[in-house]
């Protein structure tokens, strides 16, 4: 518990000194409790920083993801795009397999569909570690 | 003597009409149930049913390739772009047109403009004609032969796989490559692929 407050808190951060360089990203997502809504808990992934850049008008993301476990693990995830107002924009994205070795870090990135996304969340499902939401 | 009704028999039978009532009262929805087995699912999920080509690659493709372009400096100043054949060049049928068209469609609410594609050039030239040649429309409403405007750019591209197998495990290498080509100069502006690999076991 103690961990995950920790770990949220640097996140926090990071997310927050990203947004403060991009510029033009709404300030008021700083958390990245806010950014990455996770479909269950997961045990044995997780994100360990998120940087955010415009480029060519395009909001640009990355985050890096750590699996802690020495087990190959299955991971799904899809962005939502959002913009001033906090209203989605662009489809609604498909969800996107990515294999994560035993303690690889692997990088997840994604370019945003429209001019107008100045902020955005990162759907998360781990179907083998998958335990209940905290 | 007289045995007294028991308070379960008293309520027995308002009991079950309340019962038999409440078993009808489920809220009806807006469903028309034709007995077999349908159900929606979510289009947006992965989708593992065979290692063949499906939704999930198909919309993998669409948004790595637009996402993409729609950085790439060429598209600046929303240029005119036709977009061609992709060849599909597995083994498998896949309609690669669907996968341009969410090409485009992700491309055109970032601003890029498509002129017609030989997918739609009959439609467009039938009503051109139609407009000109039978005498039905007022000339100053009608469309002008001669003003269609010319794609500055092309898109084309093609799908290849690898497939390998043995008696337990069967592997398909999908490459998905599409390449943005300036018409009147030849010159090859950008080019992008997307890499899918799908396992099955027996």
């Amino acid at each position: 518990m103690k961990r995950t407050t920790n770990f949220r808190r640097l996140l926090g951060c990071l997310v927050v000194t990203a947004a403060a360089l991009v510029g033009g990203v709404d300030a008021q997502a700083a958390s990245a409790a806010d950014k990455v809504e996770q479909l269950g808990q997961m045990r044995s992934l997780e994100v360990q920083s998120i940087r955010i850049v415009r480029r060519n008008d395009f909001l640009n993301v990355q985050a890096d993801l750590l699996n802690t476990d020495r087990q190959t693990q299955q991971l799904f995830y899809r962005f939502k795009w959002l913009d001033n107002a906090g209203f989605t924009v662009g489809a609604e994205e498909g969800w996107k397999p990515v294999i994560v070795y035993g303690n690889q870090k692997k990088l997840i990135e994604a370019v945003a569909p429209v001019q107008a996304a100045t902020d955005f969340r990162i759907e998360l499902h781990s179907p083998d570690n998958n335990g209940r939401p905290q | 003597m007289t045995k007294k009704p028991s308070l379960m028999s008293k309520l027995g039978a308002p009991l079950l009409l309340v019962s038999l009532l409440a078993g009808c009262a489920s809220t009806s929805g807006p469903v028309t149930e034709g007995g077999g087995n349908v159900t929606y699912g979510d289009a947006k999920a992965v989708e593992t049913v065979t290692n063949e080509f499906g939704s999930t690659d198909l919309q993998m493709i669409a948004e790595t390739m637009a996402r993409s372009l729609s950085q790439h400096p060429s598209m600046r100043g929303q240029p005119l772009v036709s977009v061609s054949e992709v060849k599909n060049k597995t083994s498998e049928y896949i309609d690669t047109r669907s996968i341009t068209n969410s090409v485009k469609n992700q491309l055109m609410k970032t601003g890029v403009r498509f002129a017609t594609d030989a997918s739609t050039m009959d439609a467009q030239t039938d009503e051109l004609m139609r407009q000109n040649q039978t005498g039905l429309y007022k000339k100053s409403t009608a469309a002008k032969i001669g003003n269609m405007k010319g794609a500055k750019y092309i898109l084309t591209g093609e799908i290849t796989s690898i497939v390998k197998k043995n008696s337990s495990t069967k592997d398909v290498y999908y490459k998905f490559s599409l390449l943005l080509k300036n018409v009147e100069e030849g010159v090859d502006e950008w080019m992008d692929e997307k890499e899918i690999r799908k396992t099955s076991r027996r």
